[in-house]
């Protein structure tokens, strides 16, 4: 089964059989993992690290991250680099809010993930508690090959093939918005 | 500035138009600004009226927290205010504490120091050139200086494990000796360096594009930058050559031989310029350095702040006393307060710490050069083009950990 | 265009004891710490002496330094300091002009002076609570609007969120930090030695005692 049917079936056929739509999501899901178009959201020292990973040496770009876009009306990922303070976390809600479906967020560093080091009146403590986070990343900062890392397993997760720490498969992402 | 009426009300006057200042918010996030720097523009079509920098979107309460750890843990915090610079600020911290505990550190640890801040300083400076000209439109130039970056990056990961924040300098002198292969390392750099400084004169240094854009623009007068508080490298181009590494050498500066750049147009060229300069100067540092480099110990001997070495502990019950008192709770410096100027890539660096005899400080306060440094920010862009308040924010090499801390 | 290695063409040398001497005759108290010289002036003096030290050559501003010495063991007087941290153009000589405070009572402010004084003086009332009266637009600067109080004063707590461990235990970080404060034993159990250090143990060290 698969792509082959979708030459040789009837589309009502395919529709019947309920083929049509998995392979074709399969395929949108293919093309999203692998045009992963992040939006410039680097706060602190791990946004000079997620710089570093586009640099010829731990290239960005093969993983379909061709550009940062700095519009988060034309990025699908945030990778939140960075410490983020209080100040500064209504301004990450109304960017990802900005953001159009389907998207993804990365949180990078010890920093976003829990506070990291600073434990304070001045930073949040963890950046799941203001956007919904599907990676996280450790180290301080993490390093590109990291970065790359979670990328990687952020395709896998858009595709449906990801597995959380418990082996249960996590859903792939469904038609055009977040389940 | 003349007001003109509106064209549908030409019946009445002469013909012209009225317009009103546009209010811009800028940031902040913004791929131009260097981090979450905000700035409230007022424009008159593109011309700057006035500019208001709000900043603290990156504000950590660093000062607040090194009041709650003790002087040796400090060394973790202070490299991520400026994290291009790390170790500009390590060395501004660990000497003002080593001033505060009269502490001798040895020459080696010293020159490995130098070295470590200058090869810190041509990274940062890289990093300026890529930013910069990425600003002005130009993405090539990034990944070129990133291609030497690198390089410098991994000697840092030689030498203490990481490629940024480092936990390298500590108070007394070094973690450790530096690995075998350091100096080689080093020295291969060098050698590599200068054909590549070349072909970045040749990309930008004389390009007509770069030169129309910062020539003669923002121009920043000596009387302006001294009484905005200005330092650094933005202050040298405005013809004031004041440099802390000479006015009052530090960690063996006064055994090197190299000049102070300082230009006196004070525009963007040579707010750039400058800096492709005092790149130069560093990798002649870092070969001085790396000559006059001997084989030694690294730490301060006295008991009192480093660890003793692991043999004479199976030997002597003080080093054992030493030991518990400085891992459990560090060492006590005397009441006072100190503060030791500094030279970081941005400026005048310096840690003002009050100790009250305890073993944590009771108010570090960090004089951070990029603060003071975008209080110019507003007087060299009004008047000026929106364009070219990009470049200038880039030509002051803020960075916003500095900024906020 | 570089300047040669030798040192600046400024001149240099006896601007310190010049702004010393106008300050002095201004109402200032002098004192002394491992090379750095203070001036301590009462704040109906602090303006004209920040000027007349700028005039003998204390040119360029550094920084402006809020300390609470609320907590500061042994410490009579005023609560809050500010200290103007001033240098010549050389760099070779510095000034620390400081003025006392009680809390809630305003200081005139630098920017007349310096108009590079305006942001550090934002921060320091920001981060203190000294108003800074004359100052063109004395607003937070760093820290968030909706955050009440001024968080480097010793009274406001850090804020730390306590960490939970995976075997449901709920712990304060300051507990691990207790024992370094010397006040409250914590979770070590022991007591930090009243701020001594080393010397509490080894009473005076050979090389205080005058031997090698």
């Amino acid at each position: 089964m698969g792509l082959r049917d979708l030459f040789e079936k009837d589309v009502q056929e395919l529709e019947a059989e309920g083929i049509l739509f998995t392979s074709l999501q399969k395929l949108v899901a293919w093309g999203r993992s692998n045009s992963l178009w992040p939006v410039t959201f680097g706060l602190a020292c791990c946004a000079i690290e997620m710089m570093a990973s586009t640099n010829p040496r731990t290239d960005m770009a093969r993983m379909g991250s061709e550009v940062f876009r700095a519009s988060p009306r034309q990025a699908d990922v945030m990778i939140v680099a960075g410490r983020l303070s209080k100040k500064m976390a209504p301004v990450l809600t109304r960017v990802y809010e900005q953001m159009p479906d389907p998207k993804w967020v990365i949180s990078m560093g010890a920093c976003a993930s829990s506070g990291g080091m600073f434990n304070n009146y001045a930073i949040v403590q963890n950046v799941d508690s203001v956007v919904p986070v599907d990676i996280f990343v450790p180290g301080c900062p993490p390093r590109p090959e990291s970065l790359m890392y979670a990328v990687m397993q952020l395709q896998k997760k858009v595709k449906g093939e990801a597995f959380d720490e418990r082996g249960v498969k996590l859903p792939m992402v469904e038609g055009w918005s977040r389940g | 500035m003349t007001t003109k009426t509106a064209p549908h009300h030409q019946d009445s006057v002469e013909g012209s138009f009225h317009t009103e200042y546009m209010r811009i918010n800028v940031g902040p996030q913004h791929p131009s600004t260097h981090g979450v720097l905000r700035l409230v523009v007022d424009l008159d079509g593109e011309q700057i009226v006035s500019l208001k920098p709000q900043v603290g979107y990156l504000h950590t309460g660093f000062e607040k927290t090194f009041e709650h750890r003790t002087y040796q843990q400090g060394v973790t915090y202070s490299n991520r205010m400026d994290y291009l610079h790390g170790f500009g600020h390590d060395l501004a911290y660990v000497l003002a504490v080593e001033k505060l505990m009269d502490s001798r550190v040895p020459i080696r640890a010293q020159r490995i120091r130098v070295i470590l801040n200058e090869l810190n300083r041509i990274a940062s400076h890289l990093i300026f050139f890529g930013t910069g000209l990425l600003d002005m439109g130009a993405l090539t130039p990034f990944f070129y200086t990133q291609r030497e970056r690198e390089k410098i990056l991994d000697i840092f990961e030689l030498v203490s494990g990481a490629r940024m924040n480092y936990g390298y300098f500590r108070v007394g002198g070094l973690y450790q000796d530096s690995p075998d292969g350091f100096e080689e390392r080093v020295q291969a750099w060098y050698d590599d360096f200068w054909p590549h400084l070349e072909q970045y004169r040749n990309l930008w240094v004389g390009n007509d594009i770069v030169l129309a854009r910062t020539k003669g623009v923002c121009v920043v007068p000596p009387e302006m930058a001294i009484d905005h508080a200005l330092t650094g490298p933005s202050l040298r181009a405005s013809g004031v050559g004041l440099d802390f590494r000479k006015a009052q050498p530090y960690s063996s500066y006064e055994d090197y031989q190299f000049d102070v750049p300082v230009y006196q147009e004070g525009d963007l060229w040579a707010r750039m310029m400058i800096r492709f300069d005092e790149m130069v100067e560093a990798a002649r540092i870092v070969k001085q350095a790396l000559d006059l480099l001997e084989p030694g110990p690294v730490k301060d001997p006295d008991r009192r702040i480093s660890l003793p070495p692991r043999q004479e502990l199976e030997n002597s019950m003080e080093a054992v006393i030493f030991h518990f008192k400085l891992v459990t709770e560090g060492f006590h410096p005397p009441k006072g307060e100190v503060y030791v100027p500094t030279e970081s890539a941005r400026g005048e660096l310096g840690y003002y710490i009050i100790s009250d005899g305890g073993s944590m400080p009771y108010r570090v306060k960090v004089h951070a050069p990029s603060l003071a440094n975008l209080q110019s920010l507003e007087p060299s862009s009004i008047g000026g083009l929106f364009a070219d308040m990009v470049i200038n924010i880039a030509s002051f090499d803020p960075v916003l950990g500095d900024v906020d801390k | 265009m570089t300047l040669p290695a030798t040192g600046s063409p400024f001149a240099s040398g006896g601007v310190l004891a010049a702004a010393l001497e106008r300050l002095t005759a201004l109402g200032g108290t002098t004192s002394e710490f491992k090379g750095m010289t203070s001036v301590t002036l009462p704040k109906s003096q602090l303006i004209e002496g920040l000027e007349a030290a700028k005039a003998a050559g204390m040119v360029m501003l550094t920084d402006v330094v809020g300390i609470d010495y609320l907590t500061y063991p042994g410490h009579r007087g005023k609560r809050f300091a500010v200290v103007y941290n001033i240098h010549d153009v050389t760099g070779r000589e510095r000034l620390f002009v400081r003025v006392e405070l009680d809390d809630g009572e305003a200081s005139p402010t630098a920017t007349g002076v310096w108009r590079g004084a305006d942001f550090l003086e934002r921060e320091t009332f920001d981060m203190m609570g000294v108003v800074f009266e004359g100052h063109p637009n004395l607003r937070k600067l760093l820290t968030p609007e909706d955050l009440e109080g001024h968080p480097h004063r010793k009274d406001f707590p850090i804020g730390e969120s306590p960490t939970l461990f995976n075997d449901g235990r709920f712990l304060d970080p300051a507990t691990f930090r207790a024992g370094l404060m010397g006040q409250d034993t914590g979770l070590t159990g022991w007591k930090g030695g009243a701020r001594d250090g080393v010397r509490s143990t080894q009473g005076t060290l050979p090389d205080e005692r005058g031997e090698s």
